[in-house]
């Protein structure tokens, strides 16, 4: 009984213990410095010529938030399927994730949305209504004209396109080969496009002496010509060559069957790429004649790995000095290079190796140098104040502002670029007759996505991301204790053999779990995802959840720990201000 | 059923049985083992419980202290400078009243570096306030720790179950390792007396003023006072289910002895032995094992200490500048009796070097042979050309 009472009856224990509340205690007085949410820009995002806000795309496919995924891509580009096959993801090669293990599979994961996008007849319906009402005219219905029209349609204006050909799509239609992007993925990207009330006129070849009457009868214009004239060689005997722009073109158009033979294609370029990969589709040998070297060759890396593969053969450092007409074939006379440093552009200069020369026998002939503008679309040159050139487009002012863009005026030549010029062109427009020519540089300034040049409407229209903070956050920013290594998921892709043998598409897509799976790898640089690591570490539970999470300025006391284990840099600490 | 059990794994085993629900730990020679089979245990699904890992052993307390303080059973395990680096939260355990248990593998200090068996880490913890106790083989290791849970719950304080490096963390020894149900009755589910609730919301441990904070304290040295009580009550249960009681000291051959030896720890089996040898060669010698160390049993200890005219306390420690530490304790123990007994300190053992039967025979023939005993402590066994 004793032993019981010693167990069982032990006194209550007195113990320092508080019902007081945390209000009698605001711990934030012994703040000097403050944290804050500071949204800041993902490297992807700025390196996206469309301006994506990728690391918030990720983070919503990571979440199966497909469709606010997708509605936050259509913010910044009509095109994310067509996008999702062909972009040069500018954004993998600025990822962070780069320097831990592989990038993100940005294009991968865009191209799973912009099916789902098409699959699902998600589309994005305009966002402002001006006070007048305003019509664009756009001229050409390439990825250019037809994103001005979108970005513009978003905008509540109401466009007409005029295209010369029967069918939309420009380059896109006729200059990347199926294998790259479908027809159908294209068209119904397009028929998104149009859901906006944009109206093309098909078979309307606009003269640049039309302009005076169509800046009569539309508020605005945009030219997205492209590049019509192509870059000769300037050698004899260049007749006997295909242009390889027109030759993708026929290709599209079911015009070209078979090709077979021997195949010479000069050129280095991301279209040398296509038309000697095409040619390898109809069964023909092709080997690229470029006058630099492989690594010289500004077509982007991944297309040349993949021409290799498919049985493309290259020939570095030759240059043609004539084409000779033998019966059924065609002599191509070569003369030898060699490196001879570095040109004042930063590129590798050539220079002809002393007499030595070389004969090559083909069945064909094909040139991919690359175009330029038909003179009488040359964009204005003068100076003037009534004149912008702001990098994807230049605009000139006027009762009616005339835009041009696209390629006319772009740098690089990628649909992502055409899409960016078209937003340019919307936001420069609109900022023109809402607020007047002299905002147009200020407006475009508000818009852009950290440094620039892309842009953001969602920014433009004072959406969140306006507020997010333009410095590009770096890897080493990054707080890595939060991260593992995960491999990047890669979608199917074809061998080299079933690649030859035919157009269709050589990328698989993600299934979802994939794309989810890929996009969780996202560090999302700068934004905040609601891992809740700022709560759940502050010592005085001082950050608050709810939609974002919010910093209890009544008790922080900044001691900055919430800043330190943001895994993302998400949040930045500031004196207070005394 | 016995099993043929690691020193460690019988601290394992006896917190699986014990039905701990949070565990978290850091690793450290030589008590790895015991966090790794529980580890295992808790992946595995053998035990129903979360096991936190954390970076530092100071994380690993702060840890059992949220879990205790939120109402479950916690455990957690270390040695040596773990236990070191997690003295600022020892104190705050037995502050906050929680019934956590802690395995501690005695483990010298460095510099230089040791991983040898050595009481001076849970020693220099011995004013934390956490209830001790030190274990001689791997039954009792076991039986030890589920004493501890018991022990601990009732009186709302910390208990570190002690155990030797290597001689007994990684010695394999036969083990009864008793079923389930009968566990559960001797140790049923953790009911706290106090945990927090969110719905009825209050901070443990905010600031006490002047004004509180001494009672506070008393109560705690109040909650040690009853230890030794509580814990013959615990063990008293303990045999009626498992036929098994070590006691807070266990005197051997002491009735009739001229020298009692005082020890703790393994070297108590090395002690037995050396006594039964001595004994045979008609030498009137004994031994008093001290298991529970905090609360020091001073009044066990004054029931049979005064019988001898001598007695020699082998101390594995040291506290530099006043020598042993049992010793100590012993001696003030003894202040208040009005007795004669004369208590002579022996320092040995110290950084898992060997404590024999022959060092016991040299402490003891020493002892019998020194009329007085000196004023510092003896070192024993030293190698000669250190002694210089």
């Amino acid at each position: 009984m004793e032993i019981h009472t010693a167990l069982s009856k032990q006194p209550a224990v007195l113990l320092a213990c508080s019902t007081l509340s945390t209000d009698t205690n605001m711990t934030g007085t012994w703040r000097f410095v403050r944290p804050f949410h500071d949204e800041k820009t993902a490297p992807c995002g700025a390196a996206c010529p469309a301006g994506e806000d990728i690391a918030r795309i990720q983070m919503l496919t990571g979440r199966g938030a497909f469709r606010d995924a997708v509605e936050t891509i259509l913010l910044e580009n009509p095109f994310p399927a067509t996008c999702g096959r062909v972009c040069f993801q500018f954004c993998e090669g600025a990822c962070n994730r780069a320097s831990f293990d592989d990038p993100v599979g940005i294009r991968y994961v865009e191209r799973f949305l912009g099916d789902m996008a098409l699959a699902e007849g998600w589309a994005r319906v305009p966002l402002k209504e001006p006070e007048t009402p305003r019509k664009a005219a756009v001229i050409g219905a390439g990825p250019a004209g037809l994103s001005a029209a979108y970005f513009l349609g978003l905008l509540g204006w109401s466009c007409e396109v005029f295209e010369a050909a029967r069918e939309p799509g420009g380059l896109m239609r006729w200059g990347i080969p199926a294998y790259r992007l479908s027809k159908d993925v294209l068209q119904r990207e397009v028929a998104r496009i149009l859901r906006l009330g944009i109206v093309i006129k098909y078979g309307r070849t606009v003269r640049p002496q039309d302009l005076a009457r169509i800046r009569e009868e539309y508020d605005a214009v945009f030219v997205g010509c492209g590049l019509s004239r192509s870059i000769r060689l300037q050698i004899p005997g260049e007749d006997l060559a295909l242009e390889g722009l027109d030759f993708l073109g026929r290709i599209r158009r079911g015009e070209v069957d078979a090709v077979s033979g021997t195949a010479a294609v000069i050129g280095g370029g991301n279209t040398a790429m296509d038309v000697a990969r095409s040619l390898v589709r109809l069964g023909a040998e092709p080997i690229i004649v470029y006058r630099r070297r492989r690594e010289d060759m500004p077509a982007f890396e991944h297309e040349i790995i993949m021409a290799l593969e498919e049985g493309v053969r290259l020939m570095e450092l030759v240059s043609p000095l004539k084409a000779n007409r033998d019966g059924e074939d065609i002599i191509l006379t070569l003369q030898e290079m060699r490196p001879a440093g570095v040109g004042p552009d930063g590129r590798a200069r050539v220079a002809p190796d002393g007499e030595r020369r070389q004969s090559l026998r083909v069945r064909s002939l094909f040139t991919a140098l690359g175009s330029s503008a038909a003179p009488e679309w040359a964009p204005p040159a003068e100076q003037s104040q009534q004149l912008l050139r702001l990098g994807h487009i230049t605009i000139r002012n006027g009762p009616a502002p005339l835009v041009f863009g696209g390629d006319l005026t772009n740098e690089t030549q990628s649909v992502t670029d055409a899409v960016a010029s078209g937003k340019m062109a919307a936001l420069a427009l609109d900022t023109c007759l809402e607020e007047g020519w002299e905002r147009i540089i200020q407006s475009l300034g508000r818009a852009r996505v950290g440094p620039g040049p892309a842009l953001s409407m969602e920014s433009y229209l004072g959406g969140a991301r306006a507020d997010r903070n333009r410095t590009v956050v770096s890897f080493e920013q990054l707080n890595m204790d939060y991260f593992q290594p995960l491999q990047r998921i890669l979608p199917t892709i074809q061998s080299p053999e079933e690649r030859r043998a035919g157009f269709s598409e050589i990328e698989g897509v993600y299934k979802k779990e994939e794309a989810r799976a890929e996009a969780t790898r996202c560090f999302n640089c700068g934004i905040c995802n609601e891992c809740d690591n700022c709560r759940i570490f502050c010592p005085e539970v001082a950050v608050e959840a709810g939609s974002g999470r919010r910093i209890l300025l009544d008790y922080c006391k900044g001691c900055g720990i919430c800043v330190v284990e943001c895994p993302r840099n998400a949040l930045s600490l500031e004196e207070e201000a005394s | 059923m016995k099993q043929v059990l690691e020193g460690s794994h019988a601290v394992s085993e006896a917190v699986r049985l014990a039905r701990v629900q949070v565990v978290s730990a850091y690793p450290i020679t030589p008590q790895t083992h015991i966090v790794e089979a529980i580890s295992e245990f808790c992946s595995d699904g053998t035990m129903d419980a979360r096991f936190i890992c954390v970076e530092s052993e100071h994380s690993a307390m702060a840890a059992v202290i949220g879990a205790s303080n939120a109402g479950v059973r916690a455990f957690t395990a270390t040695s040596s400078h773990g236990l070191a680096l997690m003295h600022e939260l020892l104190h705050w355990a037995s502050g906050a009243r929680l019934p956590i248990v802690m395995a501690e593998v005695n483990r010298a200090l460095a510099p230089g570096w040791n991983i040898w068996t050595d009481q001076t880490d849970s020693l220099a913890q011995r004013d934390t306030g956490w209830i001790q106790l030190y274990c001689e083989d791997g039954q009792e290791v076991l039986d030890t720790t589920l004493e501890a849970f018991r022990l601990a719950e009732a009186v709302n304080l910390p208990v570190m179950v002690v155990l030797d490096a290597f001689f007994l963390s990684h010695t394999f020894e036969p083990v009864d390792v008793p079923d389930q149900d009968t566990v559960d009755r001797f140790l049923p589910p953790f009911d706290p007396r106090f945990r927090l609730d969110t719905k009825n919301p209050c901070a443990f441990g905010p600031i006490t003023g002047p004004d509180r904070y001494m009672e506070i304290r008393r109560d705690i040295q109040a909650a040690m006072d009853r230890a030794p009580e509580v814990l013959a009550a615990v063990e008293q249960e303990f045999f009626s289910l498992f036929g098994r009681r070590y006691g807070a000291v266990d005197a051997f051959l002491c009735d009739d002895a001229e020298v009692i030896l005082v020890v703790s720890g393994t070297a108590a089996a090395t002690c037995r032995q050396a006594v039964g040898d001595l004994r045979k060669t008609g030498e009137r010698v004994g031994m008093l094992k001290i298991r529970l160390f905090r609360p020091f049993p001073a009044t066990e200890i004054r029931a049979i200490l005064p019988k001898a005219p001598k007695v020699a306390v082998v101390d594995r420690n040291v506290s530099f500048g006043a020598g042993g530490i049992f010793a100590q304790e012993v001696k003030a123990a003894l202040a208040l009796h009005k007795g004669n007994t004369a208590v002579y300190s022996y320092i040995a053992g110290l950084g898992g070097r060997d404590i024999t039967t022959a060092t016991f025979q040299e402490i003891y023939l020493t002892t019998k042979d020194t009329p007085t005993p000196p004023a510092e402590s003896v070192w024993v066994g030293l190698a000669q050309e250190e002694r210089a």
